[in-house]
């Protein structure tokens, strides 16, 4: 996969602002669940996958009542 | 607890009210142009048009240059403009010149931005300098011109009365009012222009919530000169500051306050210590300090729909209101002025046709466009509109740190300069496409060393050293010198007044100095304009280029000027 020139980027990222604006507070977490599942469906390669979902949860702390 | 202020390190000339003596009879002195506003859009219109030869009128409604923090940074293209108009050396020797900034998220440096600059650069790509210096500086080079520039303090617009040839103006100053007619009005009055109103014009666009603190301060620090932002830092949690040295120790802080504050309380000096106080405590700076200045801000992004409207144009705020973030405000007045400033003399002085004025509404609309797009991005990220930038905001500066090829997201986009692509005057666009390196039609040139000849003198300069207040042909031509050195585009159909330079320059070093005007000493040049003998540029005296040929002939570059300056209709309306 070819990274985003980070003009496209800039411009993907503005519109996805716009749009999770418009579809309102309630439905941002669906809104970008939905995203996260289309990305990881266009991942390339299971490895990109799961790099993905590592890479985004990394620097956050677990919650407390999570299950190990 | 008193605050105690300290005065800006900078000493403010007041200026006596200036009353004209009043002529004889019931008609008004008429003037070919007045400008409403002396601030640096003002300024530098007046000493634009005073370097084209056209005498001015420039009014102002205060008794001196501005107060408090505005204006902070200048850009390598606004520099290059007013070297132009002479006030260069006042700039650099007071401004700080930077090239890049940081941002931090929390305690984290999440990016180290750099401008574009190179070995070929004569200018730094920003300077930090206060509009106070900006101003001063402008106003030096306009009191050493009193032979075309009328410079009238304490002297308000209370009445304007638009007509087909110009405008009466109604005019109060602290000994009475007076009449002047103008058969052209330049509004530089800000951003809450009386000349808009009175014309029952109004800006359009978007204004955001999102509120700022502005304070400087004074404080004595080594620290370098660069742009700091800190993301939800420590000092101040879940807000923004923007951090710029500023000349003679003064620190400029932007702090952005949290939707629930209330502004007039947040400005409260009692309020502004403590944070300010923290945030020094953050950055690891002890020494005593002192508050100058505190202000708020609000990020516009708005424009006139035309600067155009018949004898009466509009430039820098009064025709457009840019956000902050980017520092496009006073760069893009700038703009706008040397924008106006050739095309106003051309038609003032018979060289052009009005509609060379239109072309300046249409190009610094465009440009306002592109600023505002840019500034309102920047704004979006610095001041986010709605919980979801706010949202996407953490999770790109928490990425941040990890991941580079998302950090071009903080990035700042800082002004740089603007290309009209679309503008009716450019020419020869075929022709233009032959040419595979160097700015395009509507760009500013590329700057790049190359050794100049004067009479009595060579010496190692710029390409922009070559521009003045006229337009500018370079012909790149061969060292060995041949009949096809000579381009006659002065004798050209139709322009023969018309002021203009041919500037030969050449590859290397000829055998005769004489034989050129400039030569490409470093072997960058040529290349970096695909340029060949007989390759000819037209530069405006902008500094934008008009046209380009990889070979042409001077009829053809001749019709290239004929074409921007409406020769063809002037002729038929004269």
């Amino acid at each position: 996969m070819t990274p985003l020139a980070p003009a496209d980027l800039d411009d993907a990222y503005t519109r996805l602002c716009h749009t999770m604006t418009q579809l309102g507070e309630v439905q941002a977490t669906i809104f970008l669940a939905r995203l996260a599942v289309l990305a990881l469906a266009r991942a390339d390669g299971a490895d990109a996958a799961r790099r993905l979902i590592d890479d985004a949860a990394s620097d956050l702390a677990p919650a407390d009542n999570a299950a190990q | 607890m008193q605050t105690e202020f300290a005065p800006y390190p900078f000493t403010t000339i007041h200026h006596a009210a200036t009353v004209p003596r009043t002529g004889a009879g019931d008609v008004p002195p008429r003037h070919p142009v007045v400008i409403v506003g002396a601030g640096p859009v003002g300024y530098c219109s007046a000493l634009g048009l005073a370097s084209h030869g056209v005498p001015v009128v420039l009014i102002e409604a205060d008794d001196s240059v501005c107060f408090g923090s505005r204006a902070i940074c200048i850009s390598r293209r606004s520099l290059e403009i007013v070297e132009r108009l002479g006030a260069l050396q006042s700039f650099l020797r007071i401004g700080l010149p930077w090239t890049g900034g940081r941002s931090f998220y929390r305690d984290t440096e999440v990016l180290h931005f750099t401008m574009p600059t190179d070995e070929n650069q004569k200018l730094p790509p920003m300077i930090n300098l206060a509009q106070y210096s900006i101003e001063q500086s402008l106003l030096d080079a306009v009191e050493a011109r009193p032979d075309l520039i009328d410079m009238r303090w304490q002297t308000r617009v209370v009445a304007i009365e638009a007509r087909d040839d110009g405008a009466r103006l109604r005019l109060a100053t602290p000994s009475g009012e007076y009449l002047l007619d103008a058969d052209w009005l330049v509004a530089a009055d800000g951003g809450r222009s009386f000349v808009r109103d009175a014309l029952g014009l109004k800006l359009q666009g978007t204004s955001y919530e999102g509120r700022y603190v502005i304070v400087d301060i004074l404080l004595d620090s080594a620290r370098p000169t660069e742009r700091l932002a800190y993301f939800d830092p420590p000092c101040n949690p879940g807000s923004t500051v923007l951090v710029h040295k500023q000349p003679s120790n003064v620190w400029r802080i932007d702090y952005q306050l949290r939707d629930d504050e209330d502004p007039d309380a947040a400005i409260e000096p009692a309020n502004v210590m403590p944070r300010v106080e923290s945030l020094l405590a953050m950055m690891g700076e002890t020494a005593a300090w002192k508050p100058i200045w505190m202000g708020i801000y609000k990020a516009n992004a708005l424009t006139l729909e035309r600067y155009r409207h018949g004898r009466v144009l509009f430039a820098g705020d009064a025709a457009h209101l840019v956000p902050i973030f980017g520092v496009r405000g006073a760069n893009s007045g700038i703009d706008d002025a040397d924008n106006l400033a050739w095309k106003l003399a051309f038609v003032v002085q018979g060289l052009a046709s009005e509609r060379l004025l239109d072309s300046y509404s249409d190009e610094r609309v465009a440009a306002a466009h592109e600023n505002l797009r840019h500034g309102t991005k920047s704004t979006e990220f610095m001041a986010p509109p709605s919980f979801a930038f706010d949202l996407m905001r953490r999770a790109v500066l928490g990425l941040a740190v990890a991941h580079p090829e998302v950090r071009s997201l903080i990035n700042p986009r800082q002004t740089s300069a603007i290309t009209y692509a679309d503008s009716s005057l450019n020419a020869a666009l075929d022709a233009s496409a032959a040419v595979a390196a160097g700015p395009v039609p509507g760009g500013v040139l590329f700057e790049c060393p190359l050794t100049i000849v004067n009479a009595d003198s060579v010496r190692e300069g710029h390409l922009t050293d070559l521009l003045g207040p006229r337009f500018t042909v370079l012909h790149f031509v061969s060292t060995v010198e041949n009949a096809r050195q000579s381009l006659d585009v002065a004798g050209g159909d139709g322009i023969e007044r018309v002021p203009l330079r041919i500037v030969r320059i050449a590859p290397g070093a000829p055998r005769d100095a004489a034989s050129v005007d400039a030569w490409d000493h470093s072997g960058r040049l040529f290349p970096m304009y695909d340029a060949a003998p007989g390759t000819v540029y037209l530069v405006r005296p902008d500094g934008h280029v008009l046209a380009r040929w990889k070979d042409a002939d001077a009829a053809t570059v001749a019709a290239a000027i004929g074409h921007a300056l409406g020769a063809d209709d002037s002729r038929k309306t004269a």
